[in-house]
């Protein structure tokens, strides 16, 4: 146990450290945000030599962790307009909202547990069969432990949201999603996604992955990728213990409206879910930089799993 | 006109003056906003995180929405007192509770009801989410029961806080007997209500009085006590919880329930109208 609380201390200090260097770094080249409300859209739209909206860029615009990476805790469910209105997507709901009445930082453990419950807060929730109601809050209460991503593993479809980089050519994409070292600890994704018209292979010759079978099309200005074929190793929301079947068939929609990207993604899995869910509309910025690059994602290597001691989520 | 120092000093006067004026006033009546912001801080509600978004400053926003308690207690009813245990599912975005009591039955056999209730809309599983899968329990329309399912959410300490910054000016604030009591009315399906809540010395909800003028609405005149306030959550997550609820209706105990665990950690709890219970609603809770 003391070795285990040592340890804990360790981290805390380590991530805190980290943190302010970032927080200093970024506090110096640029205002703070303070609404998390999705970016307007500026700019024209830049097309390809057949016609189709260019998706290729640097998503990262936002700039909001560690890598630049698109992220997931501003686009849960809730807009942060202003100092005083913060709505719920989903249903319209608003939320109060007030000042903020200390200049005081947060402690870690202050921090982590907002954190934790700021990712839950929104309406938007998939509603699974009854049956599956005591699993899913299971696996969210002992998410420490039950989360497929932690271990380094890859985040899946469509829990790696909007990808960091994208490639279009015309007749295939690439998505890139980096992965994260330190507390939360995920793999490097990425994709490769056919658009030369061809069709799904038979689900039941696919073999699972994490990503599935992805092809895509466009549908008008908004490209589709129409995913199947996965394995039953990843849950599809960043947090929740939203565990799929391998009957999971996702459909993600990407909008490009001058340097603002909007994704969503509808999750059928008829076997667990009540109903097919589609998550929140989220909008990624382009990086404005035209040399704009991914920096080395840090070595995936997970330590600190072994140390906690409490179901707190981190 | 000229700034002289003889207009810049009758100015200033004056601006102090006026400053000085409103802090009176000001301190004749509590500050509303602060107020409700105070017992919004005591349960925890109030909260904010930069955490991965370092380029943010983002305001503090309220996070309860789901939770849910287990306890054990004693209620009264026509048949007389009965031990329970108790188990509510509560959300507030959108406004739902299940509350799940088991008593022993005749014979020693645990009986139990499930009662549920979303929105405009309430009914009875037989077990929990019945009637949303062909052949998987019994959905039983209650809509009698709408209202009283809605006050236990709205009654609760942090419905209490939510509804009065909702009623946002009807919201009076005031001091009796050296304790703070918000009062305001209740909308919707509940209009006709009002709350009576009293905070003590910490700004925490202790005691919870709904009025009404409607002989109507006779029913849903209750008090609500809580008390040994504390982080009941195994998901440790510094909202408080209390750990006794006892209401009453007519100075007669009804419900006394011990509180074991308090999950506050937005859990994954859902509460979808079965079919056959938004067909027998009415149209316009519909």
């Amino acid at each position: 146990m003391r070795f285990a609380a040592l340890s804990r201390f360790a981290v805390a200090t380590a991530a805190l450290c980290l943190l302010s260097a970032v927080m200093i770094a970024q506090e110096s080249s640029q205002p703070r945000r303070t609404t998390n409300a999705p970016p307007k859209p500026s700019g024209a739209t830049p097309r390809t030599a057949d016609g189709h909206p260019d998706l290729t860029g640097v998503w990262n615009g936002l700039g909001d962790n560690l890598n630049g990476i698109p992220n997931q805790i501003a686009n849960n469910g809730l807009a942060i307009e202003s100092d005083s209105v913060t709505r719920d997507l989903s249903s319209g709901l608003l939320i109060a909202t007030f000042p903020r009445n200390t200049t005081r930082p947060q402690n870690n453990e202050q921090a982590e547990r907002a954190a934790s419950l700021l990712r839950r807060v929104g309406s938007n929730r998939p509603v699974y069969k009854p049956e599956y109601w005591e699993m899913v809050h299971y696996l969210d209460h002992n998410s420490n432990e039950e989360d497929p991503s932690n271990n380094c593993m890859p985040a899946g479809i469509p829990r790696g949201g909007i990808p960091s980089y994208i490639g279009q050519q015309s007749t295939h994409l690439m998505f890139v999603y980096p992965g994260q070292g330190g507390l939360i600890a995920t793999q490097t994704m990425y994709r490769m996604i056919p658009l030369d018209g061809r069709k799904h292979t038979p689900l039941q010759e696919l073999d699972g992955t994490h990503t599935g079978e992805a092809i895509a099309h466009w549908e008008g200005d908004t490209l589709v990728v129409d995913s199947w074929g996965f394995n039953t190793n990843t849950w599809f929301d960043q947090i929740g213990g939203y565990f799929h079947s391998e009957n999971m068939h996702v459909i993600e929609r990407f909008h490009r409206e001058g340097n603002t990207l909007t994704w969503t993604a509808t999750v059928n899995d008829p076997d667990v879910l009540l109903e097919p869910w589609t998550t929140t509309p989220r909008v990624a910025l382009l990086n404005p930089r035209p040399n704009a690059l991914l920096p080395e994602s840090l070595p995936c290597s997970e330590r600190d799993l072994g140390h906690v001691v409490t179901k707190e989520h981190h | 006109m000229r700034f002289t120092p003889l207009t810049a000093l009758v100015v200033a006067v004056a601006a102090a003056a006026a400053v000085t004026v409103h802090s009176a006033g000001a301190q004749s009546a509590p500050d509303r906003a602060k107020l409700l912001r105070a017992a919004a801080d005591a349960l925890g509600m109030v909260r904010w995180s930069d955490i991965g978004a370092g380029t943010t400053r983002l305001p503090a926003i309220d996070i309860v929405n789901t939770m849910e308690l287990q306890g054990s207690g004693t209620i009264e009813g026509t048949g007389g007192s009965a031990k329970i245990q108790y188990h509510a599912d509560i959300g507030y975005n959108p406004p739902a509770m299940r509350v799940e009591i088991t008593r022993p039955g005749p014979g020693g056999a645990p009986q139990r009801t499930i009662q549920t209730v979303r929105e405009g809309y309430a009914w009875d599983e037989s077990e929990i989410g019945a009637g949303l899968v062909s052949g998987k329990g019994v959905a039983t329309p209650a809509m009698a029961a709408l209202r009283e399912r809605l006050l236990q959410l709205w009654t609760l300490p942090y419905g209490v806080v939510k509804a009065a910054l909702s009623a946002g000016e009807k919201t009076i604030v005031s001091t009796e007997g050296g304790a703070t009591v918000i009062t305001f009315p209740l909308t919707g399906p509940l209009a006709g209500i009002t709350v009576r809540a009293t905070l003590d010395s910490s700004n925490l909800v202790t005691r919870v009085e709904t009025r009404s003028d409607s002989p109507a609405l006779a029913s849903l005149v209750t008090q609500t006590e809580y008390s040994n306030y504390g982080d009941r959550a195994e998901v440790l997550t510094d909202i408080k919880s209390p750990g006794r609820i006892v209401r009453r209706q007519n100075g007669r105990t009804v419900m006394d329930v011990e509180v074991k665990t308090w999950e506050t950690n937005n859990p994954y709890l859902v509460f979808p109208v079965p079919a056959n219970v938004k067909a027998a609603a009415p149209a316009n809770s519909r």
